[in-house]
């Protein structure tokens, strides 16, 4: 008998069986929500996105209608800055549910305004969403082992085993041939709606096609897994229910307790500056500043800015101007400088050591690798962060001049004001 | 011993001689211990932290010099949440939701530093606490205990030769339910340990024993799942099969579809969104800071002619800090109501979320785990509400005191002039936050839904064994 054979006789039996069929047809509407809600959420968040850039631009143009001095136009007008879903951010909301993807910030010390999110509602956090991401590495194990685990038991214990391997030839290919074929079907239920999500989105070829093969390289991962055990000697002394539990508690064991034990090593491992930390000592740093002699913050502020040396102290001794509050706002930014630096370090350290953690765990590992391609990992988001750091210089490398050569106030300047980009 | 009795020893007897049910129960004995010695740990831990970081806080404010009111009201606090006593075995929405604000004049901040954001991002599956542990992995370890619990006694044959002793299907039944109830109730023991600590710790009785009663239905919930499932199979591994598939759907899938379901249903604009309309109607109120706004041209007016006076320097008090009082109690008004109205539409979605409990147990323990524990929306709501009543507490006493204790010609001399200042003594004004979630009976009474749809699920179970017991005779 040719193998191709073997493949046909395999398909013509797999969808006569109502349970095989059952399970891929639920993996398959399961893999159509989670790609049609992921594509509803990405859509939303590219929409809101939309609103809020055109809402931003309408404030600030009221705004600066009313100011006068660049001072106040400063004080007084926000800026969005933003991270837009990437075109496969369907797949994987990833880390888009914790990390804040838009914020708008303004002249001030950074540190005091960019901790603030606009989160998601915690309660569903805390639950989880279901998106690909989820499907394709906690529940796909799930369903192989559900779907293979007892290729061979039921028929020895439905006594067809021994007809069936002196019928089939070499009992290799029947078993081959019969996995092949359920984990190929397995394979055309998850990714099909893959790829009209992929298609829809517009996304390119190349991240489909990746994510499309980290999807496959897990379910192969797997189903030889399965296949291995099955045909290993312990379970020929086992029921397939037996079996089904040691291949269960396998996933356990990878999906569970690997990551909440890397998650407690890694805790152990990486020490991170308290964020309350941080506030309290940028409070205090700008705060200290109003009371200070303003040749102090002045010092600080020149040391990093010494081209303004001219300009910058000719103001008057007493009273409020605007130059010297904004050089105390950048000196209280200086002056946590380290424990926020500390604190990002940290968030990216452990996130590294995540990656290496999940080399143990498959699920881990496939779930950080689709939200890597779908750019909704952590990576992902300190980027955005970095962006809004940027900016946030931009902006102040825009006002300084004005402010320290005191030029008159005009609009049309205004118009001059970098806008936000990311990526 | 009556037959139940009898039944069960068996049931137990078999189970010690097979290791497999013995190691599975040992295995969710050791996980749930360590879940709640961990958590009792790190909850203790953050509690410690942020009744430090309070307390810190508080002293710094304490601790400021003489100046101008209106600079502390910018100075502005921090308040933090601290875990409720029953958070070591229910995080609750803890680790998502931020734990501490910062208070200032005129602004309602977000909380920050969610410890999610700050985590490995391991644990989005799972996470290790007793919690989850109970919810989704116990339920699995009672389907491997239990699966075959009737269909090996039809494999075996054992079950007609039984029946024909004239032992009852119900009482077969009932015995292998608490036998295999009982296996669910020994994983419990560290949860009722942890338990007896919170209570130790401050937890009320009546939500202390709400709670661990909430468990035991749970795990009768899915003992009985499994024992009407091995009812109604004839093969073990047909049994075990759908079993399984059952546990995906119903402790995996569902609590996800719901969440997502619920963002679906009902998208929240988010606060970036709805600041665009409080800047606008805030804007209406004119700018505090400044007397000769027009916003405050009419006030004057009413002043002016109650104390027979022309100009403002006359009042009797500080017209600056009247100002800003008025301009504080506006702003609040108008701040609160979007607060509220956007509190309103995620406890919404949380609730959409919950009504999923009638087609999950898990969801329903789920909700109601959180809802008793303290650790759901509702209480970070209420954590909120009191930052911000902290938060409009204080700024209102010190522009009391811009009003009562300043002369205008004083404040008007600038921010660093000496007579511009009042005593530092003025700002023991600040009342010391400590955050207590919500009382007992209204934690129980709110999770009555809940409790009623695990009911629903205990009677359902009760059905389907029913059902279960025709099928087999």
């Amino acid at each position: 008998m040719s193998y191709l054979a073997h493949i046909k006789r395999e398909t013509r039996f797999l969808f006569k069986q109502r349970y095989v069929l059952a399970i891929l047809s639920i993996v398959f509407s399961l893999s159509v929500f989670a790609v049609w809600s992921g594509i509803l959420e990405s859509q939303a968040q590219s929409k809101t996105i939309e609103r809020l850039i055109e809402k931003d631009a309408q404030e600030r143009a009221h705004i600066l209608t009313k100011k006068s001095d660049y001072g106040s136009a400063g004080y007084y007008s926000f800026h969005l800055t933003y991270s837009e879903p990437s075109s496969a951010a369907f797949a994987a909301i990833g880390q888009r549910d914790i990390h804040p993807w838009k914020h708008r910030i303004r002249l001030l010390a950074l540190e005091g305004q960019i901790y603030e999110t606009d989160a998601a509602n915690p309660e569903l956090s805390f639950v989880g969403r279901f998106d690909f991401a989820f499907l394709a590495s906690v529940l796909l194990p799930l369903f192989v082992i559900l779907l293979l685990h007892d290729m061979r038991a039921a028929e020895r214990s439905s006594g067809r085993y021994d007809l069936l391997i002196s019928t089939a030839g070499t009992w290799k290919h029947l078993w081959l041939a019969r996995a092949l074929v359920l984990t190929s079907a397995l394979m055309l239920a998850l990714i099909l709606p893959l790829l009209a999500g992929a298609l829809w989105s517009q996304t390119p070829i190349k991240l489909t096609a990746s994510m499309a093969l980290v999807v496959i390289g897990h379910l192969v991962f797997w189903s030889l897994m399965v296949l291995w055990y099955t045909a290993s000697s312990f379970a020929q002394k086992q029921t397939s229910a037996q079996i089904a539990s040691v291949l269960l508690s396998a996933w356990l064991a990878v999906t569970v307790l690997v990551p909440v034990a890397s998650d407690m090593a890694i805790n152990h491992m990486i020490d991170s500056p308290n964020g309350g930390d941080i506030v309290l000592t940028q409070r205090e740093a700008v705060n200290d500043a109003w009371d200070l002699p303003a040749k102090e913050t002045w010092d600080v502020f020149l040391t990093d800015y010494p081209q303004w040396r001219e300009l910058a102290t000719k103001p008057p001794e007493k009273g409020f101007n605007w130059k010297w509050y904004y050089a105390f706002q950048h000196v209280g930014d200086l002056k946590t400088h380290e424990l926020s630096q500390g604190f990002r370090d940290a968030k990216i350290a452990k996130d590294t050591l995540a990656g290496r953690f999940a080399l143990l765990s498959p699920p881990m590992f496939t779930q950080r690798l689709i939200a890597s391609i779908a750019q909704t990992d952590t990576q992902a988001a300190v980027a955005y962060e970095q962006s809004v750091r940027d900016y946030h210089q931009t902006m102040r490398h825009f006002y300084y001049p004005r402010l320290f050569g005191e030029a008159e106030f005009d609009q049309q300047e205004m118009a001059k004001l970098p806008e936000f980009s990311h990526l | 011993m009556t037959p139940i009795k009898l039944i069960m020893a068996d049931e137990w007897r078999f189970w010690k001689r097979t290791r497999l049910a013995v190691s599975v129960i040992f295995m969710g004995i050791a996980l749930t211990l360590v879940a709640a010695i961990v958590n009792t740990v790190e909850m203790q831990h953050a509690t410690h932290e942020r009744e430090h970081l309070q307390h810190t806080s508080e002293s710094r404010f304490l601790e400021q010099p003489d100046r101008h009111p209106h600079r502390m009201v910018h100075y502005g606090h921090y308040v933090f949440r601290t875990p409720a006593p029953l958070s070591i075995i229910e995080p609750g929405v803890d680790d998502y939701s931020g734990s501490s604000i910062f208070l200032e004049g005129h602004k309602q901040n977000t909380p920050m530093f969610a410890e999610q954001g700050q985590a490995s991002g391991m644990t989005h599956f799972s996470n290790l606490t007793p919690s989850f542990l109970l919810q989704v992995i116990v339920p699995l370890f009672i389907i491997l205990v239990g699966y075959a619990s009737i269909t090996r006694e039809k494999e075996a044959g054992t079950l007609n030769i039984m029946l024909t002793q004239g032992v009852s299907l119900w009482s077969l039944m009932l015995g292998k339910l608490f036998a295999l109830a009982g296996s669910g109730l020994l994983m419990l023991v560290p949860l009722v340990i942890a338990v007896i600590w919170a209570a130790s710790n401050g937890e009320a009785l009546l939500t202390s024993l709400s709670f661990v009663f909430g468990y035991l239905v749970y795990i009768l919930i899915w003992s009985g799942i499994v024992i009407a499932a091995s009812a109604m199979h004839k093969r073990s591994s047909a049994s075990f099969t759908t079993l399984v598939g059952l546990w995906i759907v119903l402790c995996i899938l569902t609590p996800r579809i719901a969440s997502t379901g619920a963002s679906a249903i009902a998208p929240t604009p988010g606060k970036l969104e709805t600041d665009f309309i409080v800047t606008k109607e805030l804007e209406k109120l004119g700018n505090g800071h400044n007397v000769s706004d027009p916003a405050f041209d009419q006030l004057k007016q009413e002043l002016f002619s109650k104390y027979n006076v022309d100009k403002i320097e006359d009042l009797p008090f500080n017209f600056r800090g009247t100002a800003v009082q008025i301009f504080e109690e506006k702003l609040t008004t108008v701040l609160n109501e979007f607060a509220e109205q956007r509190m309103a539409e995620e406890l919404n979605q949380a609730l959409i979320a919950r009504q999923f409990g009638w087609l999950s147990p898990t969801t329903a323990m789920r909700s109601l785990s959180m809802v008793i524990a303290g650790s759901s929306i509702e209480t970070h709501h209420r954590f909120l509400r009191e930052a911000e009543t902290l938060r409009y507490d204080f700024v209102q006493s010190l522009n009391k005191i811009q009003t009562d204790d300043m002369t205008y010609e004083d404040d008007m001399k600038g921010y660093d002039d000496p007579a511009s200042r009042v005593e530092s003594s003025n700002w023991e004004l600040l009342s010391t936050f400590s955050f207590k979630p919500d009382s007992a009976s209204t934690r129980v009474a709110r999770s009555l839904p809940y409790a009623a749809q695990l009911l629903f699920w205990l009677l359902l179970v009760g059905l389907s064994m029913r059902l279960a017991l025709r099928r087999v005779s």
